[in-house]
């Protein structure tokens, strides 16, 4: 049984909390930096978002599948989420297949101690949207 | 199978006497190959035959041999099998040693027609051992004896290029391994390092200073055809893998941006594991201030061997071997160095003295911990301000170590016997087993490494098993569900998973001798199949994984031959110490668990020790008669 029952609420809920971190100066910088344009592929449910870091602000956009995208994510929709609790280990997730990085492998890795500060903020921004019943405790 | 089908192999023992400067050529028994497939599968056997009428001895001490051996797969032009493994007494633990090595002496020591050299006895002057092809020779090495190892590395391949027109290839040690550094390394071309367990100390002891080879042959596989399929089919495999991709653009030091993000790297000699600095170690300032190119090892496309180069400043270094993760997190992150240049100019000193960086690193974390203590003052350190995250005093101080200059002359002997010299509470700040410092993993955050350290034969060690890299993620075998679970977090199951982990490991990088990195998108599938086509055998993956649980009940029990009991098989208190924030805490390894579960899994008794019953259903009977006279 998936955490999410639907795309829409996945998007809503992930989507959001991208839209959040874009608006974090301590994480939006460095993600800003890396130039980088992401595209995450979601299964079960389906989602595509794209984190557009080519501009002077991020831009979260949903389904856009047109973008020329630098970094392509595949991953199912309950590792994500596992993600930003910092309960995946990315190595073996990597190494298992359970997520699948296409792009420059040194620009994928110097995100992730830009992102490390989310790890926290996603359980709080969990309770505080009113997605309280998806915080894994 | 008859012996013209085995492929691989090169065929010949080389067996060097250094008191009687007697040198033979046995050649090997494909009986013998086939139940032990090679590298430290040769090695254990060979070392126990060797001292089975002896067992009681010295490390230092002509009784000790050492033993050199590649795998079938070194020198064969593919991806992550170009490693071989040494083995000995350990002169810095006292129980058994072994390490493992890359670059390009294994493949041409097969070249020149050997699969292995055999040391014993103890040179009275310098000596180098000389083999070409079938000329091999002691020599005297008096105009070496006191150089660094880059220095003796270079001068060596300049005094005797002439002598082949093949390049030859040079193992030495340096001043460390002279001077009996408990925690000497055997280097080679200057960035292959046989680090762990104090093999260099061992060269020192029989005043061996060097190995030079150049060979001419070559080595051929027994179904070349077949071996080509394979290559073929992995090629996709490598291209997808995000590991290796990591490998190649980062090496090792990759890990920094991972590692953090678990709690696996040890910060501040193990007190922590966040800190605000930890990006001035990573992989993009490392390309930004030190990064100097790539280089590989025989026959591997991977390439994850970093050059580094420091242009100006104190820590000002000519381009030469960059320091792998293990180094960078020792002189770095365990001292609060975040310095990336003075953890480069750490690693060169320590490559050519001939130093294992993580005891050296470690043994400098300890110190600066009891520096900050006031268990030593600047009395103790001619004036060394060791405090953390002081770059020049660590430089210094790696310095001294490598030349036994004051305080050096203790560190050098490695943490533990500090700790015996400085007295007072120092052994708590301790982070050995079996009197080896632990390697840059957190078992904190893995609690599965915990259990590898504790029943490690040599003591603290990642490599010693598999169980790091299924543990941490990096390798993923299928076929053994052991090692393919999906895990819950805490110290259930990992005792199933060490065991297997032994067995298959032993297997993968001590006996065919893989790199656990080149080769790490290999499951078992091909692995085996790849040890097949090469020598021509017809190993199931049950065969070689008797084979690995050979090997590890043969470095097991030779470990508690030497003394080894249960208590060694315990954590220090500084590993058992839960932390009180970030990804790890309040979590610490259930050891008493995990050894309670191990134990009855491998049979052994409750000091550890393998029960007689277990060892004669291996067929090791010998190693039963040494341990049950």
């Amino acid at each position: 049984m998936p955490v999410f029952e639907s795309s829409e609420k996945f998007n809503e809920v992930l989507g959001g909390f991208f839209r959040l971190l874009a608006n974090t100066p301590v994480i939006a910088d460095k993600l800003l930096e890396s130039k980088l344009i992401i595209r995450f592929n979601y299964t079960d449910p389906d989602l595509v978002l794209v984190i557009d870091c080519s501009g002077e602000k991020i831009d979260v956009r949903s389904g856009d599948m047109d973008t020329k995208v630098i970094v392509d994510m595949k991953m199912n929709a309950d590792i994500a989420h596992k993600f930003w609790f910092g309960k995946v280990n990315l190595t073996m997730a990597l190494t298992r297949r359970q997520m699948i990085a296409k792009g420059p492998v040194p620009k994928i890795l110097k995100l992730l101690p830009a992102i490390k500060p989310s790890y926290a903020m996603y359980p709080q921004y969990l309770m505080e949207n009113g997605y309280g019943e998806y915080n894994i405790h | 199978m008859g012996k013209k089908q085995m492929g691989g192999y090169a065929g010949t023992i080389l067996y060097v006497d250094l008191t009687t400067r007697n040198i033979l050529k046995k050649p090997l028994d494909p009986d013998f190959a086939r139940e032990n497939i090679g590298g430290l599968g040769f090695g254990t056997r060979i070392f126990l035959d060797l001292i089975y009428g002896k067992p009681d001895f010295d490390a230092l001490s002509p009784d000790n041999p050492f033993v050199l051996m590649t795998g079938p797969l070194t020198g064969m032009m593919m991806n992550g099998v170009a490693r071989w493994t040494v083995c000995a007494k350990s002169p810095y633990t006292g129980f058994w040693g072994d390490a493992n090595v890359g670059g390009y002496f294994g493949a041409g020591l097969k070249f020149a027609g050997y699969d292995g050299i055999v040391i014993t006895g103890a040179s009275e002057k310098p000596v180098y051992l000389f083999i070409k092809d079938d000329v091999v020779e002691l020599r005297d090495a008096g105009q070496y004896w006191g150089k660094d190892v880059y220095a003796v590395t270079d001068s060596m391949k300049a005094d005797l290029k002439d002598e082949s027109s093949k390049k030859g290839q040079v193992l030495a040690i340096g001043p460390a391994g002279e001077n009996l550094v408990r925690f000497a390394s055997l280097v080679h071309d200057k960035g292959h390092v046989a680090g762990r367990t104090g093999m260099g100390t061992v060269w020192g002891s029989k005043k061996l200073k060097a190995i030079y080879v150049t060979g001419s042959g070559k080595v051929t596989p027994a179904y070349p055809d077949r071996l080509k399929e394979l290559r073929d089919e992995l090629k996709e495999v490598y291209e997808g893998s995000i590991f290796i991709s990591a490998m190649q653009s980062s090496g090792t030091p990759s890990h920094m941006d991972v590692g953090i993000l678990s709690g696996d790297i040890p910060i501040k000699n193990w007190q922590m594991t966040e800190w605000d600095e930890i990006d001035e170690l990573g992989p993009a300032v490392i390309e930004q201030k030190i990064s100097a190119g790539s280089r590989t090892c025989f026959g591997c496309g991977v390439a994850c061997k970093k050059e580094a180069e420091v242009k100006e400043g104190p820590f000002k270094m000519k381009k030469g071997p960059s320091p792998e993760y293990e180094t960078v997190a020792t002189f770095g992150t365990m001292c609060l160095n975040s310095s990336i240049e003075s953890v480069a100019k750490a690693n060169e000193i320590c490559n050519k003295f001939g130093m294992d960086t993580i005891s050296c690193g470690s043994t400098i974390a300890f110190a600066i911990e009891c520096f900050e203590k006031g268990l030593i003052t600047t009395k103790d350190t001619d004036g060394l301000d060791l405090t953390w995250g002081n770059s020049e005093a660590i430089v210094k101080m790696t310095e001294k170590i490598g030349k036994k200059e004051g305080l050096g002359a203790i560190l050098c002997q490695g943490s533990r016997k500090a700790a015996d010299h400085i007295g007072k509470n120092s052994h708590d700040f301790l982070t050995t087993v079996k009197g080896l410092e632990s390697p840059m993993h957190d078992p904190r955050s893995a609690h599965g490494f915990g259990l590898a350290y504790g029943v490690s034969p040599r003591g603290a060690c990642h490599e010693a098993s598999l169980t790091f890299e299924v543990e941490g993620g990096a390798i993923f075998i299928p076929e053994i569900p052991e090692l393919s679970s999906e895990l819950p977090l805490g110290s259930e199951g990992r005792a199933e998973m060490n065991v297997a982990a032994q067995d298959y490991g032993m297997f993968f990088s001590n006996c065919a001798v893989f790199c656990n990195l080149g080769a790490g998108p290999l499951t078992a599938t091909p692995a085996v199949d790849m040890v097949n086509h090469v020598t021509g055998f017809d190993y199931t993956l049950e065969d070689v994984l008797n084979a690995g649980r050979r090997v590890w009940y043969l470095k097991r029990g030779l470990t508690n031959l030497f003394g080894a009991r249960a208590k060694d098989d315990r954590l220090p208190k500084r590993l058992m110490t839960p932390m009180e924030t970030g990804p790890s805490e309040g979590s610490v390894p259930d050891m008493d668990l995990m050894l309670k579960e191990f134990y009855k899994l491998r049979g052994l008794d409750k000091e550890g020790i393998p029960k007689k019953d277990v060892l004669m259903d291996l067929g090791l009977s010998k190693l039963a008669e040494l341990l049950y006279p």
